[in-house]
C-alpha cells in the first residue's frame, strides 16, 4: 500500500539580491494513513516554503511530491486540506456559507453543503451559529470554523501550519483536544508544521526535526507517549513526554542559546 | 504604603463631565449651534438686504430666492429642472460609475492587459472634463446624450481605478485557499475578488457621486434647454442673482439627496464590514 504521503528529495531555492539561496535540500519524508506527523524547525528553517510544497501550490525545483500513489508535484491535489494561523475566513460569508466553500466551489448542491455544514457544526458544538458573520465569532470559533471548512471536503491529508499560535494557551489545548477526537482514528493524515515542540510531541507519531539555512530534517523520531488518551494535559503528564522534548530542543534550540 | 495612600486620595471621586464631553449633550449641543449659525448668518443676510448694507443686485437675499423657489415650484419649472440634471446625472452616473467600476474589477483577469492599459487609462484621468465638453456637445448634440456622455466620462477612471486596485489587493491566502479547492479563476474572481473588492468599490462610487452633479452642471453651462445647470445660467445671464443662488440651493439640496442613496447601497453591500 501506498504512503498517503511521499515526498522525495525536496529542493528549493529563491534568487535573492546576494545570488540564489537555498530554502530546502534534499527533504525526503513520508506520512501513513492515520498518522500524524510533524516538522518542527527553528525560524528560517523554510517552513512555510515546506507548505506550499507539499499543498502543490508551489513547486519544487527538484525533487517529487506523491499523494497516494499519484504525482502531485507543483498541483494543487485535491486529497490535501489545510488550516493557517490565519483563518482565512470569508467576512462577508455567513458560517455556514464559509464552511460549505469548497464544496461550493466543487459544485455540489448548495442545500446538501448546507445540511452536512449544520450537522458538522453540531458536533463542534456550535449550532446556533449557523447565519453569524465571522466577525461576530472569536478567535477560538474561527479556527473550529476553518477546520470544519477542511473537514467537510473530506480530504486524506490535512496540513496545519502553525495554526493555533495567535490563540491563548487553554485555547489552545482544548483546540489540540478537539482536532485528536475528530481526526484521530478516522483515517486521514495530519501533517503539522510548527516551531512549537510542546504541540509536535503532544500531537504526532512522528516528528522530523528541521534545521535552517538551508531548511533540511535532520532527525526523525517516532513519539510513543505511552497513552491512547486524547487529552492534552493528559499527554503531557506522560513521563516520555520530557524525554522527547529535550531531545527535540537539543537539537534546535540549544545552539541558539549558546549563541544568545 | 503612605505614598500609595496619598497618590490614591488624589483621585478623589469622579467629577461629572464637562458638557463638551458627555457623548449626547455634545451631539445635540453641536446640532443646536450649526442650526443656530445657519439661521444667524441667513437672518443678517435678509436684515443687511432690507436696510441697504448688502447689495441686493449682486447678493439678493433670502426671501428672494425663496420666491424664486415657490414660484418655479408652484409653475413646475423646478421640477422640470431638477428632473432634467438627475436623469442626466444618474444616467451618466451609472454607464460611468458602474461600467468603470466593472472594467477595474476585470482587469483583475489580465495582469498583462492591466498593464498595458495602465498609461492609457491615466491619459484619459488627466484630461479635465471641462476640456472635453465642448466636444462632446458636437458629437452628441445639445439633448440628454451629450450630458450623459460628460457624466460617465467625469466618472469612469475614478471608479476603473479605485476598483482595480481593490481587486489586486485581493489577500494571495485566500486565492491560495480557493486554488486549494479547485476554484477555475472565474469562481475565485466571482466568489472572492469581487466581494473582497467592495469595500474600494464602493468608496469609488461614493467619490463620484460629486463628480457626476459637476459633469451634468458643467453640460448644461456649454449648451442646454433644461437643467439646473440651464436655470443658474439664465440668471445669471440676466443678472437675476435669486435665480442663481436658488439653482445653488437646490444642487446642495440633490448632492445630498445622492449621498444618501450611496450611503443606503454602501449599508446594504457592505453590512458585513460593520461585525
Amino acid at each position: 500500500m501506498p504512503h498517503a504521503l511521499e515526498a522525495m528529495s525536496i529542493t528549493k531555492s529563491y534568487m535573492t539580491s546576494d545570488g540564489p539561496m537555498t530554502v530546502l535540500r534534499n527533504m525526503s519524508f513520508h506520512a501513513a494513513k492515520d498518522e500524524f506527523v510533524a516538522f518542527v524547525g527553528p525560524s528560517g528553517c523554510g517552513k512555510s516554503t515546506l507548505f506550499n510544497i507539499i499543498t502543490g501550490l508551489l513547486g519544487p525545483d527538484a525533487g517529487s511530491i506523491v499523494v497516494d500513489g499519484r504525482e502531485t508535484t507543483g498541483m494543487v491535489s485535491a486529497k490535501i486540506g489545510y488550516v493557517l494561523q490565519k483563518d482565512l475566513l470569508f467576512p462577508w460569508r455567513t458560517v455556514v456559507d464559509n464552511i460549505i466553500l469548497g464544496l461550493e466551489v466543487k459544485g455540489a448542491s448548495k442545500r446538501e453543503a448546507r445540511a452536512k455544514a449544520s450537522r458538522l457544526l453540531h458536533d463542534y458544538k456550535m449550532s446556533g451559529y449557523e447565519n453569524k458573520l465571522p466577525g461576530e465569532l472569536s478567535g477560538g470559533m474561527r479556527q473550529r470554523v476553518a477546520l470544519m471548512r477542511t473537514m467537510i471536503t473530506d480530504p486524506q491529508i490535512i496540513m496545519i501550519d502553525e495554526s493555533y499560535k495567535a490563540l491563548d494557551y487553554p485555547l489552545k489545548i482544548e483546540l489540540e483536544g478537539e482536532l485528536l477526537d475528530h481526526v484521530k482514528g478516522s483515517g486521514k493524515t495530519v501533517i503539522f508544521i510548527t516551531h512549537d515542540i510542546e504541540e509536535a510531541v503532544t500531537l504526532a507519531d512522528r516528528v522530523y526535526v528541521m534545521k535552517a539555512h538551508p531548511g533540511e530534517i535532520v532527525e526523525e523520531i517516532r513519539i510513543d507517549l505511552g497513552t491512547e488518551s486524547h487529552s492534552i494535559p493528559e499527554r503531557r503528564m506522560s513521563p516520555r513526554f520530557n524525554e522527547y522534548y529535550d531531545r527535540i530542543w537539543q537539537r534546535i534550540g540549544a545552539p541558539r542559546t549558546v549563541n544568545a | 504604603m503612605t505614598m500609595r495612600h496619598s497618590s490614591r486620595a488624589k483621585i478623589g471621586p469622579p467629577k461629572t463631565l464637562p458638557l463638551t464631553e458627555n457623548p449626547l449633550a455634545r451631539r445635540y449641543l453641536l446640532v443646536a449651534l450649526q442650526i443656530g449659525i445657519t439661521v444667524a448668518l441667513l437672518a443678517a443676510w435678509e436684515i443687511g438686504a432690507r436696510t441697504g448694507l448688502v447689495n441686493r443686485f449682486l447678493f439678493a437675499s433670502p426671501s428672494m430666492v425663496w420666491d424664486v423657489l415657490v414660484k418655479r415650484s408652484v409653475s413646475g419649472e423646478l421640477f422640470e429642472d431638477i428632473w432634467t440634471t438627475s436623469a442626466e446625472t444618474l444616467t451618466g452616473y451609472a454607464v460611468g460609475a458602474i461600467g468603470g467600476s466593472a472594467i477595474g474589477l476585470g482587469l483583475w483577469y489580465s495582469r498583462f492587459l492591466s498593464d498595458l492599459s495602465a498609461p492609457f487609462i491615466a491619459a484619459i484621468g488627466s484630461i479635465p472634463v471641462l476640456a472635453i465638453a465642448p466636444m462632446t456637445i458636437i458629437w452628441f448634440g445639445t439633448g440628454m446624450m451629450a450630458k450623459v456622455m460628460i457624466v460617465a466620462f467625469s466618472c469612469v477612471v475614478v471608479s476603473l481605478t479605485t476598483s482595480y486596485k481593490g481587486a489586486m489587493r485581493t489577500d494571495g491566502d485566500l486565492i491560495n485557499l480557493m486554488r486549494s479547492f479547485g476554484a477555475s479563476r472565474s469562481a475565485i474572481f466571482f466568489k472572492l475578488v469581487v466581494p473582497a473588492s467592495m469595500p474600494w468599490v464602493i468608496s469609488g462610487l461614493k467619490l463620484n457621486v460629486g463628480f457626476a452633479l459637476v459633469g451634468a452642471i458643467v453640460g448644461e453651462y456649454i449648451s442646454s434647454q433644461a437643467g439646473v445647470g440651464h436655470m443658474i445660467l439664465l440668471g445669471s445671464s440676466n443678472f437675476s442673482m435669486n435665480i442663481v443662488l436658488a439653482g445653488v440651493a437646490v444642487v446642495m439640496v440633490m448632492m445630498l439627496v445622492f449621498n444618501f442613496l450611496v450611503g443606503l447601497i454602501e449599508k446594504s453591500i457592505l453590512s458585513w464590514e460593520r461585525k
